[in-house]
């Protein structure tokens, strides 16, 4: 390619014209907060159904057991996806804002586990998530602080 | 949960945060230039933390509920203030008391439903 900086300027500014409107929603960082939250809720409902479905084996090796299913993987993709996104997002919104709003995780994964495994959240279970994402939220604060610093 | 699913829980999220730890420390910014084996080092070390926590991990989400054990994942900024008051010598302050107090009594909760 022999374009220079100079040629490809033109490309660059008319780019936003050209580029659909569906892709330039899933650039925007806080789309992709949400839609990184729920791909991380995605790989860990597969791990965990990946984890329960794989066969069990015995031997030394048990510990690899649950690379066994095909949906641990799938999990495994989706967990890698979210860091991708996540990365994305560091790199246009400060992390003050970007942590407190990842967290929304810690409620969708319990909801995820709810919808898609069929398990039980009784109220005392919910109590205990809360009382977490409040924690999390509270000791962020300074925690942001310091990594502006950095 | 029984008391041994718990404390591999617990371990998991220090495998987690200690690989993270060591990734960014492998990876900083220094002025003078380090041999390849340093940096090498660190990353291995990273990974392997990282490898160990996968690991743990998912062999637990075979014999627990995923709304179960996930909240557990709170533990990682609790670890965070706490490896930065040990090791880098940062002030507490009575907000990361309160949040340590609130998540711990969280999984108390979630632990004993």
């Amino acid at each position: 390619m022999t374009d220079g900086p100079a040629a490809r300027l033109p490309t660059q500014s008319n780019a936003p014209k050209h580029r659909p409107a569906i892709l330039a929603w899933l650039l925007n960082p806080y789309v992709q907060i949400l839609l990184g939250a729920l791909l991380a809720t995605v790989g860990e409902v597969l791990l965990a159904k990946g984890a329960k479905l794989a066969p069990s084996i015995g031997g030394p090796l048990f510990w690899l057991g649950p690379l066994a299913s095909r949906w641990t993987w799938i999990g495994i993709v989706a967990y890698i996806l979210s860091l991708l996104s996540w990365l994305y997002v560091l790199r246009s919104v400060p992390l003050s804002v970007a942590f407190p709003l990842i967290n929304v995780v810690h409620v969708f994964v319990p909801l995820g586990a709810k919808i898609f495994l069929h398990e039980t959240v009784p109220p005392r279970l919910w109590g205990g998530i809360s009382l977490v994402l409040l924690g999390v939220l509270v000791i962020a604060r300074p925690l942001m602080k310091a990594e502006k610093k950095l | 949960m029984t008391l041994p699913a718990i404390i591999l829980c617990i371990a998991c999220q220090f495998f987690l945060v200690g690989g993270q730890l060591f990734l960014k420390h492998a990876m900083r910014d220094t002025a003078e230039p380090r041999p390849k084996w340093a940096v090498a080092r660190g990353l291995f070390a990273g990974i392997f933390l990282q490898s160990l926590w996968f690991f743990v991990w998912v062999n637990l989400l075979k014999d627990n509920k995923l709304s179960h054990i996930f909240p557990f994942e709170g533990l990682n900024p609790v670890l965070l203030v706490l490896a930065a008051w040990l090791f880098l010598k940062e002030r507490m302050t009575i907000d990361s008391w309160v949040g340590i107090l609130l998540i711990c009594a969280g999984i108390f909760l979630v632990s004993s439903s």
